[in-house]
């Protein structure tokens, strides 16, 4: 017992939470954005069919509101980050000998940089257990806000979107009934006080996911296709599971009077200030790591995302673009103590996280460029972003993290709500064979398209080269001319990140030529679609041109002050539950370079489609996709590695041939034979060969004398007589001496053993 | 000397009339009856069944005064004793013997047999059952045992007509006559050894010695052999069987109840007023007997495919069951006493489900004519009621509750437990696996008549006479209701040999 | 009232039932219609004088016995009619009554061949009395008496409503059960006799163990002896292949029964007998129990892959799903215990859905063939949807209750109770965690290959695959609604349930070293199979719940 308490539950004492139980109303009341897309889920699963639009306008409208809410809840934020003096909650701790490992004064690290930024943080109980109250509850912080901002505008544009763009479909109303559900679920799991309650609303997106993923549920791909993301994403459950248990009870080791807590900001405020032990935070990191792997399809557990564009391609855009994908991303945000001191982010120059993310943005990026279906190469370009985000966390760019989630979201849902335009047009995903010069036709969604791209390409002064240029500078790993520091020379991280982005701006300049250049190849006349897919385009496209100036990096002389930094200003936490991340400062020199590789990337693959192939399409009439002598033709290196990609690394063969059927395969028939021919038979043996004794005592023991049924017969068929006397007084006999033997067995028995 | 003798001659042992009652009635029924026969002959047949029947309810008045008076009588200097325990005995003699009557009555009326010889018989074989509970002296006992006997052999070989009658008749009777040389063997070296007649002499004289003779030893295994046979315990079962088949069935009944229960009351009293000083000679013999008797007689019933060769071999586990707490007896007078309340419970129990089962068959049997497996499938679709009344006593043989049969085996068990020595553990475990092997052929035969379907096509219902339906009410009700209030039984059966015998 | 309730409530509604058999019993077998209408009559009363007892019920004591009767029964053997209520028998008894009526409600207008609704409605009856008895007993042989009365009507509702392989099944489910149960009375026994206790109540039986009167050895045997009772009732991984048959033969309301209240009898039986009363036995087979209980999940999942019949199925499902049930027992603490009652009636609500889907399926194409169907989401929406939603709840989809039932127990089996070997079960919580994933595969090919796809040209044009009917709404809306709420708000059970269970702990089993100095943790005088004292150990091995 060599633990001391610290004096116990007096407020000012203990640890440091960051967070406070004040807060304006509105901020207080979040749990009501949540609330009102899950009443409307409920509404239109039970009116929705005898509505004039099928219950799409509850949906509209719950949402709508949700959104506006989001807004002046961000507002009441922003008020509050600036100018709040709420008491701050303490919780009293146990610090054991063994395990202070290091600075027992991290808490206070916390503090660095400012004011504390404290969470507003308010709960119910929800059940008692094992004599402990668990309870639920919201925890709104900047980072909350943003995803509440985002999570319900895009939800909201996809909504109106999906009016015309399922319309008439066989299951319109369970299609807005589930995208209600899902906005609900989403919205609550980015509130989401403690992990348990993450827990559930991660696996509610889950399933929400599913149910869309597998909306026409009739053709068995797109059921597989479901079944495999629900799947996938368990197998990362269950790393999740472990990870949140493994924390519950970590914590617990260290507040007296309760077993454990769930409660994130305790968690994370303790990992922080190091009283818990190393090897629980890293297997717990390991854990959750997987979980966020299933999640946002990081390498090698991304390949149900590709598969999952079998859903509408609003479904695509909102959850396997913009939200659901990133909740992986969101949670590594949220509990960010626990990451940074498991995986030593502050400490190393490479660990778990920043290595996975840094892989998946390259090989997602890779994947890209083999692609025919353009929902592809928007999902595969989806992982390689998640990829990118998920380095940047690893490096400990956090704000560069989160504000690429926040660009990202805008363009990538631009994009996808894009090629569903298209496709809406020419009734095909497929670029090589259905598309082409549908710049002529679709005007709006061409340019939105390409507003898109450039964002994602990383173009300045778009969203997406802001985002990015912060995730490069994060890394830390640029020497040159200033732009240092950060939390480690992450040097292979930068130079993932610079391969990653002259990829990106490659495959999305073949993509946009083979869509919207060269000649239409698909059949009948393509146009234009209507306002409620052309506005919610225009809107995004509209964010992704401004997202990025919400960020502008310090030191960046063509803005004022005030407007610099602003996002990571309010959505960065500064506080007890918030580790004490150092910021890498940018750099001139780094932007100029990384935009020089975009253009890099664009002028290859430029030169590639708009000049040779052009030039081959005029020569021979048709408009070519590929030149007729590509270098996959000329080089067997290149056919090889084309033929890797085009396989997918072989993944899927792995999982589905090996894995999964050899489960639902031989595995468990072979268990199923082993429970009929060992453990049944056996119980049926026991029986039988009870039954067989029996036989075998009464045939050659208590019967031994004669078989009474052929006597009977006998008897039965020759009257009396002789037979009879025979019969019965052989069998009397013989019964006499059975009675007259035992009996002096048993008596000379005892005799001799008594 | 010669005048000593005259003069004792002369003294006439004090007979006191009350105890001596219920035989005296059951003698004058017997007598009314073959009285009635010689007087009206045919003109009576009707009404011998009812006066039998009415005779066994009046010898249990006398019963019920000797019970509400309670004292202790004892008489000939203990030869004869009238105490709880033998008015309990009586009085589950007679009801059982009531029974019987009542299932005998459209049985033997229809197979055409002598009547008032029949009833007259039966009396005289429950006479002989009702003296048995109270002797207390080896003379009296083996002529309580003869006068229960000799009756039965004959009335085994009732229907005369058939040949498995006269067999199992010949055959029981030549058994029961080897069985009772045994004895008497057995008896005759008690006597040599304690000289005296007196169980209570013979008991106080092997208390005396230390260790046990090989004399003494034999004494003992040979009477409890002799009376294993009338409880056809194995391995002194093999008469069982055949006889039961061959018997009428209502005589099979009385047989596999009062006769039985008869055996072990001799037994008891040897037991707990002659040997219970030797206990280390007659514990392992009753262990090996029950063991014996319940995996034998289970394991074989298995496979039988006639109800009543089935019932015959399900009794003989049941006696194992029965036997199983004297294999436990012998550690003081409480253990003593509860392995006593606990044989008793079991037979009281045991006659009203097993009695029941035999109605059942009896009544099915009045239709089908056959007392084969196969002519009770299906029965739930042409008689719900006496298969629902088949059910409960079967799974009351069984032992599940709430029926009467789970209380007998739960003492069994009790005792066995409370021993708290590894044999009685051990034994525990057979009787408790033994229950699950005889479970097997009881819930398939429920099985076979609730689901199955009839051999043949036809579901005319079953005529269900009132004496029998009377017979299934009494058993149906006893069952249950000792099953749900077992207290009803307990407090009866709940009675000492002990306290002054041993 | 209340006083009425108090003497009367448990006694009523344990044996109205069997009033309500009595009258059926003179009614003639052809009035099919007064022959339901008094077995519904019965059952609803008797739930109704549930909802009595619920709102008599003190929420603030849960741990002690409330509407208790103590009267002699059998003076002979010192056994006595002690019934009563506590927070962890509550929700199985309301459970029990719950699904009774919807049983009756849904075999209303197809009860199986060969139809006799007298028989079968009696049987149901019989049943309840049996199941209430064992939930509220708190005497050993009074329990063991109602522990067997299920038995006898299951067996005949397996023999004669079965499928064609019923007599094989229906005898096997018997003498299984009756041999588990043969040496479990045996154990009771040498119980009773050891503690020298002339009672047979559960708590005196368990202060005798606690004053010390039964030899360490002379536990381990007797708890022996009640795990092979219990679990072959619950039933455990290697003894539950009567399960499967039993299942697959049994009448659809057998099904449900069996599933939704008999398997629970089992695991009430662990945690309201076998732990109290053996804590140091408890705790020295905990690991076994353990290992046997994940082995159970795995195998039963992978049996699940193997099926081709529906139902079938379903039925290994729930040897999986009382794994869990039973992890959380073995971890003997009062988090996992909770867990463990959650699941109970979650599992008890979720695949009694579940076979009355498969029951209605049936109805409709003859057939539980998994390769024949197909497309029901087609053909029968409704019964579709269901059948998602009962699919989602059984693979513990959080928001239902089958959550509740499966994450407690792995967190739970994180840090089990004193004594019980902590790096062991954490092997544990990790394959059970695997075992979620397994469960998430086989629901939802079973949900795929049934519910998704187009109808197989087999029953393409079929006339008579109707969707959900009136009274299988009436049945299922209870259990439906119940899912969520329960899966919304646990605290409905868990509420209940923390203080009985805490309470039911052996001190030993339960103080949280951390907070205690040596001497505190000598005073407790626990023997040292809880690894207590000294406290040598990282203090976080040894946090159980407190």
């Amino acid at each position: 017992m060599n633990n001391l308490l610290i004096a116990a539950l007096s407020a000012d004492a203990g640890l440091p939470l960051g967070i406070t139980e004040g807060g304006s109303w509105l901020l207080r009341n979040v749990w009501l954005i949540p609330l009102l897309p899950a009443l409307s889920f409920v509404l239109i699963l039970t009116f929705g069919k005898r509505m004039p639009h099928g219950g799409s306008e509850l949906g509209i409208a719950a949402v709508g509101i949700a959104f506006v809410l989001a807004l002046l809840t961000g507002i009441a934020w922003v008020d509050h980050r600036d100018n709040s003096h709420d008491q701050e909650v303490h919780v009293a701790v146990v610090q054991f000998d063994d395990h202070g490992v290091g600075h027992g004064d991290g808490s206070e690290e916390g503090h660095g940089g400012g004011h504390p930024s404290l969470a507003v943080h308010r709960t119910a109980v929800w059940f008692q257990a094992g004599g402990m109250e668990f309870t639920v509850g919201t925890l709104v912080d900047g980072l909350a806000v943003m995803m509440l901002v985002v999570v319900t505008l895009v939800s909201l544009l996809v909504h109106v979107y999906s009016t015309e763009y399922v319309h008439g479909d066989r299951r319109y109303t369970h299609y807005f009934a589930f995208l209600s559900l899902f906005s609900a679920s989403m919205l609550l799991l980015v509130v989401s006080e403690n992990t348990l309650q993450l827990l559930c609303a991660w696996e509610l997106v889950g399933v929400c996911s599913f149910v869309l993923i597998g909306h026409w549920w009739e053709e068995k791909p797109n059921s597989d296709a479901a079944l495999k993301a629900f799947l996938t994403n368990r197998v990362g459950d269950m790393g999740l599971l472990v990870g949140v248990t493994v924390l519950f009870f970590a914590a617990g080791s260290a507040l007296p009077g309760r077993f454990g807590s769930f409660s994130i900001a305790e968690t994370n405020a303790l990992a922080s200030s190091g009283m818990l032990s190393h090897t629980a935070l890293l297997v717990a990191s390991c854990g959750l790591m997987a979980a966020v792997m299933s999640k946002s399809g990081q390498f090698f557990l991304h390949t149900w995302l590709p598969d999952a564009m079998a859903g509408p391609t609003p479904v695509s855009a909102l959850i396997h673009a913009a939200t659901m994908v990133v909740a992986g991303v969101f949670m590594i945000a949220r509990m960010y103590g626990v990451f940074f001191e498991g995986f030593q982010i502050g400490g190393s120059s490479i660990n778990l996280m920043a290595f996975i993310g840094g892989l998946t943005t390259i090989v997602g990026a890779c994947l890209a460029f083999v692609q025919r279906d353009i929902k592809k190469v928007l999902a595969y370009s989806t992982i390689s972003q998640l990829g990118y985000m998920v380095m940047a966390l690893g490096v400990g760019a956090w704000t560069a993290a989160v504000f690429h989630l926040f660009t990202h979201a805008f363009f990538k849902a631009c994009l996808f709500l894009g090629s569903g335009s298209v496709a809406h047009a020419v009734h095909s995903f497929d670029m090589k064979s259905d598309m082409g010069g549908l710049r002529k036709h679709m005007p709006h969604t061409y340019r939105t398209f390409m507003i898109g791209t450039i964002a994602l390409a990383g173009l300045p002064p778009l969203a997406g080269f802001w985002s990015k240029d912060e995730i490069l500078v994060g890394t830390g790993g640029w020497g040159l001319l200033g732009g240092t520091g950060g939390n480690g020379a992450y040097t292979l991280m930068l130079g993932m990140g610079m391969l990653t982005a002259a990829l990106t701006a490659a495959y999305m300049t073949r993509c946009v030529y083979l869509t919207f250049f060269g000649e239409f190849r698909g059949h009948g006349e393509p146009h234009e679609s209507g306002p409620r897919i052309t506005v919610p385009l225009w809107i995004l496209a509209g964010l992704a041109i401004v997202a990025g100036f919400l960020n502008l990096p310090t030191g960046f002389q063509l803005a004022p002050g005030s407007l610099q930094e602003r996002f990571g200003h309010y959505v960065e936490p500064v506080a007890g539950y918030f580790p004490a991340i150092t910021h890498a400062t940018p750099s001139w020199s780094l932007a100029i370079a990384s935009t020089l590789v975009v253009m890099g990337g664009i002028a290859a693959s430029g030169y590639y489609y708009f000049v040779k192939v052009e030039a081959a399409s005029k020569a021979a009439g048709t408009s070519l996709t590929e030149l007729p002598d590509g270098p996959t033709t000329r080089y067997p290196v290149a056919a090889m590695g084309y033929k890797l990609l085009d396989n997918k690394y072989y993944l899927d063969h792995l999982y589905n041939g090996v894995i999964a059927n050899g489960t639902k395969g031989p595995l468990a028939r072979l268990v199923y034979r082993f429970n009929q021919q060992v453990i049944d038979r056996t119980v049926d043996v026991v029986g039988e060969t009870a039954v067989k004794v029996g036989t075998v005592v009464y045939d050659r023991i208590d019967q031994l004398v004669v078989d009474g049924a052929v006597n009977a017969s006998g008897r039965a068929s020759s009257g009396m007589g002789e037979e009879l006397r025979r019969v019965n007084s052989g069998k009397v006999q013989s019964y006499a001496a059975i009675l007259f033997a035992a009996a002096m067995v048993l008596a000379g028995l005892l005799i001799v053993i008594v | 000397m010669g005048l000593d003798l005259l003069t004792l001659a002369f003294e006439r042992p004090a007979i006191d009339w009350h105890a001596f009652a219920p035989e005296l009635v059951l003698l004058a029924a017997g007598c009314l009856i073959t009285l009635v026969d010689i007087v009206f002959l045919e003109k009576a047949r009707p009404y011998t069944a009812a006066l039998a029947g009415i005779g066994l309810l009046a010898t249990a008045v006398p019963l019920l005064t000797l019970a509400v008076d309670g004292t202790e009588r004892v008489m000939f200097d203990g030869a004869y004793v009238v105490d709880e325990f033998s008015l309990v005995m009586k009085a589950l003699f007679l009801l059982a013997g009531y029974v019987v009557v009542l299932l005998s009555t459209n049985y033997v009326a229809e197979g055409d047999y002598w009547e008032n010889e029949y009833y007259g018989l039966l009396l005289a074989s429950l006479m002989g059952m009702v003296m048995m509970a109270s002797a207390r002296d080896l003379v009296s006992i083996f002529v309580a045992l003869e006068l229960l006997s000799i009756p039965a052999y004959l009335l085994v070989a009732w229907r005369k007509r058939d040949l498995h009658s006269t067999e199992a008749g010949l055959k029981y009777y030549l058994m029961g006559v080897f069985a009772s040389a045994v004895m008497l063997y057995g008896m005759s070296l008690l006597y040599g050894v304690a000289g005296s007649t007196m169980l209570a002499d013979i008991g106080t004289s092997l208390a005396g010695m230390e260790t046990s003779p090989a004399v003494v030893t034999m004494g003992i295994v040979f009477v409890v052999a002799g009376f294993a046979f009338k409880v056809s315990a194995a391995p002194f079962h093999t008469w069982a069987p055949d006889v039961y088949e061959g018997a009428p069935t209502p005589v099979t009944a009385f047989l596999s109840v009062a006769s039985k229960a008869s055996g072990f009351v001799a037994l008891l009293v040897f037991v707990f007023v002659g040997f219970y000083a030797r206990s280390e000679v007659w514990e392992p013999l009753f262990w090996i007997l029950a063991a014996l008797s319940m995996t034998v007689g289970n394991l074989v019933a298995l496979r039988q495919t006639n109800v009543v060769r089935l019932m015959a071999y399900s009794g003989i586990a049941q006696t194992g069951f029965m036997i199983a707490p004297l294999a436990v007896a012998g550690h003081g007078v409480v253990n003593g006493d509860q392995a006593l309340s606990a044989v008793i419970t079991y037979l009281v129990i045991y006659a009203a489900m097993n009695l029941g089962a035999f109605t059942v068959v009896i009544a099915l049997a009045r239709r089908s004519g056959s007392a084969e497996l196969t002519s009770f499938n299906g029965a739930f679709q042409f008689a719900p009621g006496l298969t629902v009344a088949m059910s409960v006593f079967l799974f009351s043989l069984a032992g599940i509750p709430p029926l009467g049969g789970w209380f007998a085996k739960f003492e069994v068990f009790r005792v066995l437990a409370t021993a708290g020595e590894p044999w009685g553990y051990a034994l525990a475990i057979v009787g408790a696996v033994n229950s699950v092997v005889a479970l097997y052929y009881y819930a398939s035969l429920a099985r076979r008549m609730w689901a199955d379907d009839p051999v043949d096509g036809d579901l005319g219902p079953v005529p269900v006479t009132p004496s029998i339906m009377s017979a299934l009410m009494l058993c149906g009700i006893v069952t249950l209701a000792f099953g749900v209030a077992p207290q009803l039984v307990a407090r009866f059966t709940d009675v000492s040999l002990l306290a002054f015998g041993g | 009232m209340e006083n009425l309730l108090d003497g009367w409530g448990i006694t009523l509604a344990t044996f109205s039932p069997l009033v309500g058999v009595a009258i059926m019993m003179v009614i003639p077998g052809g009035r099919e219609h007064q022959h339901k209408m008094v077995a519904l009559v019965t059952s609803l009363w008797v739930a109704f004088i549930g909802v009595l007892l619920l709102i008599g019920f003190d929420m603030g004591h849960t741990a002690q016995l409330q509407f208790a009767v103590d009267k002699p029964w059998i003076d002979v053997i010192s056994s006595r009619y002690l019934v009563g209520i506590d927070g962890m028998s509550l929700p199985l008894i309301l459970l029990t009554m719950l699904i009774v009526p919807l049983c009756i409600i849904y075999s209303w207008d197809h009860f199986p061949e060969p139809v006799n609704p007298k028989a079968f409605l009696i049987l149901i009856l019989i049943l309840e009395t049996g199941m209430i008895g064992t939930f509220v007993a708190q005497d050993l042989v009074l329990f063991f008496v109602f522990f067997e009365v299920v038995l006898l009507p299951m067996f005949f509702m397996i023999a004669v409503w079965g499928g064609e392989d019923r007599r094989y099944a229906s005898l096997k489910f018997f003498l299984y059960t009756l041999f588990g149960s043969a040496l479990m009375l045996v154990s009771f026994l040498a119980l009773f006799f050891l503690t020298g206790a002339d009672t047979f109540s559960f708590t005196g039986l368990s202060d005798a163990v606690a004053a010390g009167g039964v030899s360490h050895t002379a536990q381990l045997w007797i708890f022996g002896g009640m795990f092979l009772g219990f679990a072959i009732k619950v039933p455990m991984f290697p003894f539950h292949t009567w399960l499967p048959d039993a299942h697959t033969q049994a009448p659809t309301v057998g099904s449900v029964i069996l599933a939704a209240v008999l398997l629970k009898l089992g695991t009430y039986g662990f945690v309201r007998i076998a732990i109290p009363i053996l804590p140091e036995a408890a705790v020295v087979w905990a690991p076994w129990i353990g290992l046997l209980a994940v082995i159970g999940i795995i195998y039963g999942a992978l049996g699940c892959l193997a099926q081709t019949d529906m139902k079938r199925l379903i039925a290994f499902s729930s040897v999986a799903h009382m794994g869990f049930v039973m992890l959380g027992i073995a971890t003997l603490t009062d988090f996992g215990i909770n867990a463990a009652i959650m699941g109970m009636v979650a599992h008890g609500l979720i695949t009694g859905m579940l076979f009355f889907v498969a029951g209605s399926v049936k109805d409709r194409f003859h057939t539980l063939e998994i390769s024949r169907l197909g497309g029901l989401l087609v053909q029968a929406p409704r019964m579709g949807w269901v059948f998602g939603f009962c699919i989602m709840a059984s693979l513990g989809l959080p928001g239902l209750a089958g959550f509740w039932g499966e994450f407690p127990a792995i967190l739970s089996a994180y840090q089990p109770a004193n004594g019980v070997p902590v790096e062991v079960f954490r092997a544990y919580m990790v394959i059970a965690a695997l075992g979620t994933v397994l469960a998430a595969g086989y629901l939802l090919w079973l949900l795929q290959r049934v519910a998704f796809g187009n109808p197989t040209e087999e029953f393409a044009e079929d006339p008579n695959i109707t969707d959900t009917t009136k009274h299988e709404w009436i049945a299922w809306a209870p259990l439906l609604a119940l899912i969520v709420a329960i899966g919304v708000y646990p605290n409905l059970v868990f509420r209940v349930t923390d203080g009985a269970v805490d309470a039911s702990l052996n001190e030993c089993l339960r103080v949280d070293e951390r907070v205690l100095t040596g001497a505190e943790v000598a005073a407790l005088g626990c023997s040292d199979v809880y690894g207590l004292g000294g406290g040598s150990d990282a203090p976080v091995e040894h946090a159980a719940g407190n």
